[in-house]
């Protein structure tokens, strides 16, 4: 068995009185590619908002590589060590949001270097050579200095990816990566995470495209009001599952897709 | 017209603009400082941020000319003033007129600088935390560029309506340009041609700051402008 | 303490009612200046929108110049120049010295063409930001210019103006205190007047801010309960200026 990279254990979250995550385990191994599918309001993207610790858990366990972060009750508040502890950890994870949240400030390739750059501290000639790689490799070789504002949702989204790739992470996280984007974009989006699937990267992805998700990966967890409902490979989860609701859920999405 | 006099009148009041940019420097910058004060004592504490928040409510709530004359005047009224070591200072209406015009400056330009941080995106922020940089980083690289930029607009505005509220300083006796114009009218009592040189002036300054700072925006945001690359999103 | 109460009061000692009498100038003052500056604005507004270039260009310059020049300087443009203007017209008739012109109206003129450029600006931005639509629904219905204008334009464009033009208000109150310098006895005046036979300067400037705070809190009050009802039936309140 390979080496885990993201455990989650045991992760509870409320939001004023609502529980949200009702106790979730999950476990990534090196190369595994998961897909987290639910209905709206399942808790998938606040599951996956609590690995970099976004969201910080009322109680749980996260850990990335070989940083650790215990979370023992609600309204904790992290020491000095605890956040040198959390920014190891967010450093070690890729992170793609779902509006792409690049800095406007700063040009595609400004965007893909700065972390590498400012917080990795990183020789610049060699910051620079890899984040043009990483633009090259989503497609987006001709817009290293273009500004986030004059590129489409697909092109920002792709950039985003590039700056996710260019912190060197050991697992990628994607939130529902292709949500915000004109149905005309979301194919080469997938078509980039596709790709870096095929070249063993550790994945966690939260999505609505099914297909995609069936495809893609090779473990898939069904989630419904904060709990895992359905758990294992994409084939069981989305063309066999035990659960009459994660049934419910699949059928009605090929349904519809 | 009379090209003569206001041949000689203009270097006359072209004396003064040496003394209207230096109060409007000093008053910026004191100005800016107290701003940064305000905004870190809004993030210290509830207290600190209602303290803060009376501040502006009082500077801005009353004119600039009575918060001089309160410093100027009324400082005098306390023999305590009168007779501390800071009295050298306080019966000078240099010091009394920046000083007014710094605590002006600091209230209207707190809410600027509030409304710049405020613009800074949530996403954005979060992009930075999630990759893991230290608050101070994230402040430097993200946050502050960010809202410099998004506050530079009506920073600008500021600037210029700083350079216009010196003249509140010949009230106080203070020559630069509209003290000395008010001096010339009262020697020459020829208001109109006197006024409007002086108010040419202020408008060819101001005019030059307002291209200066949308330069500067050009240069900072150019991603504002639209180019040929169509946004598709 | 007691002696400050006193002399604030309205007794025989107190200067109370002469900071009341200043203080309602000061409204008096501001209100007229306002209303010239929200008809100078409405004029250059709908000439920037719909007038000729030479017009537009006129409003546009009008704008800039007033925007660039001290408030101070105007109304001493007015103030002093007004004189001038009226000791040259009063010599062409034998009258022999200076002439005095009103304070009140040097002060108003200048502070309502002061403020005219800046409510411009205002309600031109709002007159944008109606939703082209809701004009092109009434221009289908047949509806004439004069009637789109009080009916449709008008209130539609008000809405939105409204916390800029309450932002224009209290800076008006605030320009009003330098009408002083004509001598006019506004709140500005009396205070100084007050604070000079007093020897009381602190007390009396403070008394003074006191005024305009009471002014610009209560009409601004008053702006943001009128914001609130014209929002009334409107989804979501738009920012505050």
């Amino acid at each position: 068995m390979k080496p885990i990279t993201v455990r989650l254990t045991d992760i509870r979250k409320s939001f004023g009185g609502q529980e949200v995550l009702r106790g979730v385990d999950l476990a990534a191994r090196d190369g595994d590619v998961i897909a987290i599918i639910g209905a709206s309001g399942s808790g998938k993207s606040t599951l996956l908002r609590c690995i970099p610790l976004l969201e910080i858990p009322d109680q749980g366990e996260v850990s990335v590589g070989d940083a650790q972060i215990r979370i023992r009750d609600s309204g904790h508040r992290f020491s000095r060590a605890e956040r040198q502890t959390v920014r190891r950890l967010r450093g070690q994870l890729g992170f793609v949001f779902q509006s792409f949240n690049l800095w406007p400030h700063m040009t595609a390739l400004q965007n893909v270097m700065e972390v590498p750059l400012h917080v990795q501290g990183r020789p610049r000639a060699e910051c620079r050579e890899e984040a043009e790689a990483m633009l090259a490799k989503v497609g987006l070789a001709d817009k290293f200095d273009a500004w986030p504002a004059h590129l489409s949702g697909g092109q920002q989204q792709r950039v985003a990816i590039a700056r996710a790739l260019a912190m060197r992470p050991r697992a990628l996280l994607f939130d529902e990566p292709t949500s915000a984007l004109d149905p005309e974009l979301v194919g080469e989006v997938l078509r980039v995470i596709r790709a870096l699937a095929e070249e063993g990267r550790t994945m966690l992805i939260v999505t609505h495209e099914m297909t995609f998700a069936r495809e893609v990966s090779n473990q898939a967890i069904y989630l419904q009001d904060g709990r895992v409902e359905e758990q294992g490979p994409p084939e069981q989860v989305f063309l066999d599952p035990q659960s009459e609701r994660c049934r419910r859920f699949v059928g009605m999405s090929r349904g519809e897709g | 017209m009379d090209i003569a006099f206001i041949a000689q009148i203009f270097p006359k009041l072209l004396a003064g603009l040496p003394l209207t940019l230096l109060l409007a420097v000093l008053s910026l910058l004191g100005g800016g400082l107290i701003a940064l004060g305000l905004s870190g004592l809004r993030a210290s504490s509830w207290i600190g941020a209602r303290v803060a928040d009376f501040y502006v409510y009082i500077f801005r709530g009353t004119p600039l000319l009575i918060q001089i004359f309160l410093i100027y005047y009324g400082l005098a009224q306390f023999p305590a003033v009168r007779h501390s070591v800071l009295w050298p200072l306080l019966r000078e209406p240099y010091v009394c007129a920046v000083l007014a015009l710094m605590l002006n400056d600091g209230a209207y330009t707190s809410e600027i600088l509030r409304g710049g941080l405020r613009a800074v995106s949530t996403g954005a922020i979060e992009a930075a935390r999630v990759s893991g940089m230290t608050r101070l980083t994230m402040l430097r690289r993200i946050v502050l560029p960010l809202a410099f930029r998004q506050a530079l607009p009506a920073y600008g505005a500021e600037i210029t309506s700083m350079v216009k509220a010196t003249s509140l300083a010949s009230v106080v006796t203070l020559m630069e340009i509209t003290g000395i114009a008010r001096a010339e009218v009262s020697e020459t009592y020829r208001a109109i041609e006197i006024f409007l040189c002086a108010a040419a002036i202020y408008l060819v300054l101001v005019t030059v700051i307002a291209r200066a700072v949308d330069w500067l925006e050009q240069h900072l945001s150019p991603y504002r402008r639209p180019t040929g690359a169509r946004s598709l999103a | 303490m007691d002696e400050s109460l006193t002399l604030l009061g309205f007794g025989p000692e107190g200067w109370g009612q002469v900071l009341l009498n200043g203080g309602l100038m000061t409204l008096a003052v501001s209100a007229c200046a306002f209303a010239l500056g929200l008809g100078l604005g409405t004029l250059c507004a709908w000439a920037r929108i719909a007038g000729s270039a030479p017009v537009q260009r006129l409003a546009q310059g009008y704008g800039v110049v007033m925007r660039g020049v001290p408030d101070l300087l105007v109304i001493y443009l007015f103030y002093f120049g007004g004189r001038q203007i009226a000791s040259a017209v009063a010599k062409q008739f034998g009258h022999v010295g200076p002439v005095e012109i009103s304070g009140f109206a040097a002060g108003c003129l200048a502070i309502g063409l002061l403020s005219g450029a800046t409510q411009a600006e205002v309600l031109r931005g709002a007159f944008h930001a109606i939703a082209p639509g809701t004009l092109e629904a009434a221009r289908v219905t047949g509806m004439r210019r004069w009637t789109m204008f009080p009916r449709i334009i008008a209130p539609l464009a008000l809405r939105t103006a409204l916390p800029g033009l309450g932002n224009q208000w209290q800076s008006v109150i605030k320009e009003s205190a330098l009408v002083s310098v004509t001598g006019l006895v506004e709140a500005l005046r009396a205070v100084t007047v007050a604070a000079n036979s007093t020897e009381l300067p602190f007390l009396f400037f403070l008394a003074g801010g006191g005024i305009y705070l009471a002014i610009t809190t209560i009409s601004g009050l008053l702006f943001r309960i009128a914001e609130w009802r014209s929002m009334r039936g409107q989804a979501a309140a738009t920012g505050r200026g």
